[in-house]
């Protein structure tokens, strides 16, 4: 029988911060396996962690104590040059508010972590229209963020997302400053990228969103209180 | 992140903030202008004085001194007087200078301080210096009009300064002086070469036999006019006319007369009343003091060191001209860094204006720092990224600088070979900009912006990526 490597595996994950005198637990003894391919939802109410958790697996931030290990590499101790790699190779995020540069066209938001990797210009250029392509912006490649609806905005990030051909998205809120057409839009290209065989993680509040994952983590007040497929 | 990709990107980031970066990079231009023009001017006025020495000979001339503790070639000068240090410089002492090895040949010069006043066209000036020097090569003078004094010249020729031609009313027509006759005009003591010295009247017991004289006026030939710049204010003549000039004459009884007296009157018959016969007697300056200095040619300017320690075996004072020529450029180097210290000044200010736009820079892309962090971008890039910024800010102010400074020494070059050409200096565009010194300045810009970009660079990699995302 094959055994499978999981996408993601946290163990015992704590995180901690320290606000004046206190100490808040972000995430409390936290602990969660994600098969590759898997889509997961993770919900909870505001300040709940579930961000923390999400930064913790997309390389971002650091647990205090515990393991996190994605695609067989453990995160918890490497140091920041092995965790910015990891986050160009493995990872590609999707936020809320899209954090596009203003500046530049769609293309160039799209080339950004195709720089960082250190692809050639050529190369780069054409994987980036590739990945616009795929979003469905293919006719709007040299349009700045200011030239764009929100779907399409969403859309430019989610192709910059995908530049890097990574094995997880994780997406916070990628529909929260979307009416509920382009956001359904949105959810569809994701799940398109997940039957792809991406690892989707997503954070919402959003029910309906959570309802279209194979599986919905709850989290409240740093603890992992619900788990269910 | 590769190289060039750091380039384009801090091209187009400062770019993103055109007036901002106009700004700061004209606060550098203002000091590697200052830098650029204060230093130009440095090396130029050098390279000037150093090509003038050059072709003067200079580098190949060894001042010989009566005196053995001379500072300098400048120090070598010494006419006579009380020196307990000093050794005559005879023709003798010539004799074995030009036995040490690599000598070429050897000037002797000496001044003439009997004369006060030229006299040109009915007109008197002022006579500063008579001089005298050996014409056989050693000592070049860069000649306007005519030609310089000839090994053949005996007296009655000299060789003026340009600013007498212009006193003359001969600016820019210097060749119409050749040829002309002036008139020196002695002060009241002097018995040399031309002057009419007159026999005392007899007198019995001690008295005073040497009687002032009136002043002598000897006539020379305008022959060649001198660059003022390559000396100072002087007349030229030939070494035998100033030996001449400098000699003492006087009317003396000596005791060969009185001998010659007695004799006569022992002959005679009744009172012996007979007019006293009085000698001439001339004292040469040169036999009793020697000449003022010497100066040796050697065969090549690497030589001239050696060749000073080796007449200094003497007991003479030698140096060559390369300790005075670096004195001097030291001066030079001091003003550079007075002049250079004050541009330095003004990059320090346009430095402080580097740091401050790109602290501003980082605080309104706190947000994209974040996000460029999410998507795999290093500490190092984000921080490698925005000194790139700031060093190209310094660059970008150094090219224009140099490019400003370039302008305005050429301007400053119209208005000094003006000037030049008007003291009939040979010599234009004294303002140097050489390639060193526009790399230079570039460079050293482009690390002031570097330098100044460290401090916002490590605040930019220190942002945590999860609050820089959600920086407002």
């Amino acid at each position: 029988m094959e055994t499978k490597t999981p996408a993601i595996e946290l163990k015992h994950v704590t995180k901690t911060y320290k606000l004046g005198g206190e100490t808040l637990n972000a995430l409390d003894n936290v602990s969660l396996v994600a098969q590759a391919g898997e889509f997961i939802a993770i919900t909870g109410p505001s300040g709940s962690g579930k961000s923390t958790l999400a930064n913790i697996i997309g390389g971002l931030d650091k647990p205090t104590s515990g393991d996190v290990i994605v695609d067989g590499q453990d995160l918890s101790h490497v140091r920041d040059r092995a965790l910015s790699d990891y986050r160009n190779h493995h990872i590609g995020f999707v936020f809320q508010s899209f954090n596009l540069q203003g500046s530049n066209t769609a293309l160039e938001n799209v080339i950004m972590p195709l720089v960082f990797a250190k692809m050639r210009g050529k190369q780069r250029k054409a994987r980036a229209l590739e990945c616009l392509q795929a979003v469905g912006l293919g006719d709007r490649v040299n349009h700045k963020p200011s030239q764009l609806s929100g779907g399409q905005r969403q859309r430019v990030a989610i192709a910059r997302a995908l530049a890097v051909k990574p094995s997880i998205i994780i997406a916070d809120e990628p529909t929260g400053n979307l009416d509920s057409a382009r956001g359904a839009e949105i959810m569809k290209l994701l799940q398109d990228l997940n039957h792809q065989g991406i690892t989707l993680l997503i954070i919402t509040h959003d029910q309906t969103i959570a309802r279209l994952a194979h599986r919905m983590v709850s989290i409240h007040d740093g603890k992992l209180v619900e788990h269910r497929g | 992140m590769r190289f060039i990709d750091y380039i384009v990107t801090a091209l187009r980031n400062i770019w993103r903030q055109k007036l901002r970066s106009l700004l700061t990079i004209f606060a550098v231009v203002i000091g590697a202008t200052s830098v650029t023009i204060m230093l130009a001017l440095v090396t130029g006025a050098k390279t000037f004085f150093r090509s003038q020495v050059e072709a003067n000979g200079m580098l190949q001339q060894v001042a010989v001194s009566q005196k053995s503790d001379i500072k300098d070639f400048n120090d070598a000068s010494h006419s006579g007087g009380n020196c307990d240090s000093c050794t005559k410089l005879t023709d003798a002492i010539i004799t074995k200078i030009k036995t040490v090895p690599h000598v070429v040949e050897v000037a002797r010069q000496m001044r003439v301080g009997a004369f006060e006043a030229v006299s040109f066209s009915g007109k008197k000036y002022t006579l500063e210096q008579v001089y005298a020097t050996d014409a056989n090569g050693v000592i070049h003078n860069n000649i306007l009009a005519g030609h310089d004094l000839q090994p053949s010249d005996k007296e009655g020729v000299a060789v003026f300064t340009s600013d007498y031609a212009d006193k003359f009313g001969f600016k820019g027509n210097y060749n119409g002086l050749i040829g002309k006759q002036i008139s020196l005009q002695s002060r009241s003591f002097y018995s040399g070469v031309g002057a009419v010295v007159k026999q005392p009247v007899p007198c019995n017991g001690p008295c005073d036999n040497k009687l002032q004289q009136p002043p002598t006026v000897l006539t020379a030939t305008i022959v060649g006019i001198m660059d003022t710049s390559t000396t100072s204010t002087a007349v030229r003549v030939p070494v035998d006319w100033a030996i001449g000039m400098n000699q003492e004459r006087h009317y003396e009884f000596t005791k060969a007369d009185q001998i010659a007296q007695e004799a006569a009157c022992k002959n005679a018959r009744g009172a012996c009343n007979s007019t006293q016969h009085m000698s001439l007697i001339t004292t040469n300056f040169v036999d009793t003091n020697g000449y003022d200095q010497l100066v040796v040619k050697a065969d090549n300017a690497k030589n001239a060191k050696q060749v000073a320690a080796d007449i200094k075996k003497f007991n003479v004072g030698a140096a060559d001209a390369e300790s005075m020529i670096n004195s001097q450029l030291a001066i030079f180097n001091v003003v550079g860094l007075v002049l250079g210290g004050i541009g330095g000044i003004a990059l320090a200010v346009a430095a402080i204006g580097v740091v401050n736009t790109m602290v501003m820079a980082i605080l309104e892309r706190t947000r994209e720092i974040g996000v460029m962090r999410a998507v795999g971008a290093r500490r190092s890039t984000v921080s490698r990224l925005f000194t790139f910024e700031a060093s190209l800010l310094g660059f970008w102010g150094g090219v224009f600088g140099v490019g400003v400074g370039y302008g305005l020494t050429r301007i400053a070059n119209v208005f000094i070979n003006k000037q030049l050409a008007s003291q009939s200096v040979q010599a234009h565009d004294i303002i140097t900009l050489p390639i060193w010194l526009i790399l230079t300045v570039i460079a050293v810009t482009t690390m002031i912006g570097m330098l100044a970009g460290l401090y916002p660079a490590h605040r930019a990699a220190k942002l945590d990526p999860v609050e820089a995302l959600h920086y407002e």
